[in-house]
């Protein structure tokens, strides 16, 4: 019985080199080589799941597994929403009619998402932490429980036009789209295009282009901005340590469960809200980049070392801003300008908890942990 | 720029191993046999080692009767100097540990003499 394991995992092994880039496949075949040293039975069985083990562990099997079911998830939910959006009342209302084209358009959106990020530059590729990798989905998942969120609760309330405004015309949507297209893309195509046009009008072209898609299509300019956000955070340049982005998702997640259990135990407050949303935001910034600020240490020179720590803590502020935001436009579908407002509220107060931070003496202890000499390189 | 100096218990035990008799390419079997450590954590590390250039990797030569031809590994001349460094270098009991282990091998279980 044992023999036919052995043999069964023997030829599953070379198998899975296949699955290993070709300038690595002998390592496969050195531990198949060295299987008939081993006796017969547990030991030899041992020795081949070890080879089973490196192979998954060079293939990145683990990774490769991970971004299967994330692009899974993300087309899933993107059907998902389609469906509901057609499972809405009769066609022949115009704004129905709108609702399936911004949602067909925010499907086209989430199918490039998963492309976006994997490509050199801005957004991609993920940084090399599992922490910057985990937050990515999270972010990513977020952004479409979000666009779900919405369109259920269009279907279930029974009242159209949730995701925009006025009635319906194609010419507004396809305006909207292109000028998102242009916020977005512009400045980077128009650098590849015209090399002798300078930064600042390239970047003057795509503020102005975001403007005006704010006002045609704001949730979805929104929407796109949040996903870019998270892609940028999480990407191989961002600045903010993984350590940053981990604690002002927490707070941030934290604050926004804290307002819907207000919001379940205060009930109707009507305009207040459109307040007391925004200083949440700022609130869940404080501790987010006390904590950031705090958690940098470094044996460099103090004044450089503060400037880092301020810095993590507006990192960290944004972060549970933006984060807090994303939680209560979920929860209360229809102030979709917290997408906006979050981080930078956020921002503002991880900017104050950084500062207080900052003269927080934390000297650096070498060898103490990995992640205090990470610490210490990315101050430099 | 100087050799890196700091490695896991596991990678101090394989560069002792190597180092022992640098001269002579070593089989994964042997190395295992002498480390302890399963081939599941061996090769892993080999494959680092190679990686970085501090251990040589190749096949045997000459077909063997009744056996495949087995994978050989040698320490380079970076892979020495890390080695030294290393074991200079390593807290005390890191270095107690790839000891240890080198001096005293854990038969594995089953292995044919």
């Amino acid at each position: 019985m044992s023999e036919q394991l052995a043999r069964a995992l023997a030829a599953m092994l070379h198998r899975s080199a296949s699955l290993l880039p070709a300038r690595r496949r002998h390592w496969a075949e050195a531990v198949a080589a060295e299987a008939a040293q081993m006796s017969a039975g547990l030991p030899r069985l041992r020795w081949l799941a070890g080879g089973l083990w490196l192979v998954a562990r060079e293939a990145s099997m683990a990774r490769r597994i991970g971004y299967g079911l994330g692009v899974a998830a993300v087309a899933a939910a993107a059907v998902w929403t389609m469906w509901l959006s057609w499972r809405t009342n009769s066609a022949a209302d115009p704004e129905n009619v709108t609702d399936r084209a911004r949602v067909l358009a925010g499907a086209a959106a989430l199918i490039v998402l998963p492309w976006v990020g994997r490509r050199r530059g801005w957004f991609g590729p993920p940084g090399s932490s599992i922490t910057m990798r985990l937050l990515r989905v999270a972010g990513c998942a977020a952004i479409c429980a979000l666009g779900v969120s919405i369109v259920r609760n269009d279907r279930h309330a029974g009242i159209n036009g949730v995701l925009g405004y006025g009635k319906f015309s194609w010419l507004h949507e396809l305006a909207g789209l292109a000028f998102l297209a242009l916020a977005l893309a512009g400045p980077a195509l128009m650098k590849a295009r015209w090399q002798q046009l300078d930064e600042p009008a390239r970047w003057s072209i795509g503020v102005v282009a975001g403007v005006t898609a704010f006002f045609l299509l704001p949730i979805q300019l929104l929407a796109a901005c949040s996903a870019a956000l998270v892609l940028a955070g999480t990407s191989r340049r961002s600045p903010a340590r993984p350590a940053t982005l981990t604690v002002g998702a927490s707070i941030g997640v934290a604050t926004g469960l804290i307002m819907w259990w207000l919001a379940t135990i205060l009930g109707e407050l009507g305009g207040a809200w459109f307040l007391l949303m925004p200083m949440a935001a700022l609130l869940a910034g404080f501790p987010a980049g006390l904590a950031s600020g705090w958690l940098l240490s470094g044996d460099e020179d103090p004044q450089r070392l503060r400037a880092a720590r301020i810095r993590q803590g507006q990192l960290g502020g944004a972060a549970a801003g933006a984060v807090c935001g994303l939680v209560l436009t979920a929860i209360f579908i229809g102030i979709g300008v917290m997408l906006l407002i979050g981080p930078l509220a956020g921002m503002a107060g991880g900017a104050c908890g950084g500062a207080i931070s900052a003269d927080h003496r934390r000297w650096f202890r070498p060898g103490r942990s990995q992640a205090a000499e990470a610490a210490s390189g990315s101050v430099t | 720029m100087p050799p890196r100096t700091t490695f896991s218990p596991q990678t101090l035990a394989i560069l002792a191993a190597l180092a022992d008799r640098p001269s002579e390419a070593r089989h994964g079997y042997d190395l295992a046999r002498q480390t302890g450590l399963k081939s599941g954590t061996l090769y892993p590390i080999l494959v680092r080692l190679a990686d970085r250039g501090l251990v040589e990797a190749r096949w045997e030569e000459d077909q063997p009767q009744g056996r495949p031809r087995r994978h050989l590994y040698r320490l380079t001349t970076d892979g020495l100097a890390a080695a030294a460094a290393a074991r200079a270098a390593a807290p005390a009991p890191a270095v107690a540990t790839a000891r240890r282990r080198v001096a005293t091998p854990r038969r594995l279980a089953g292995e044919r003499s």
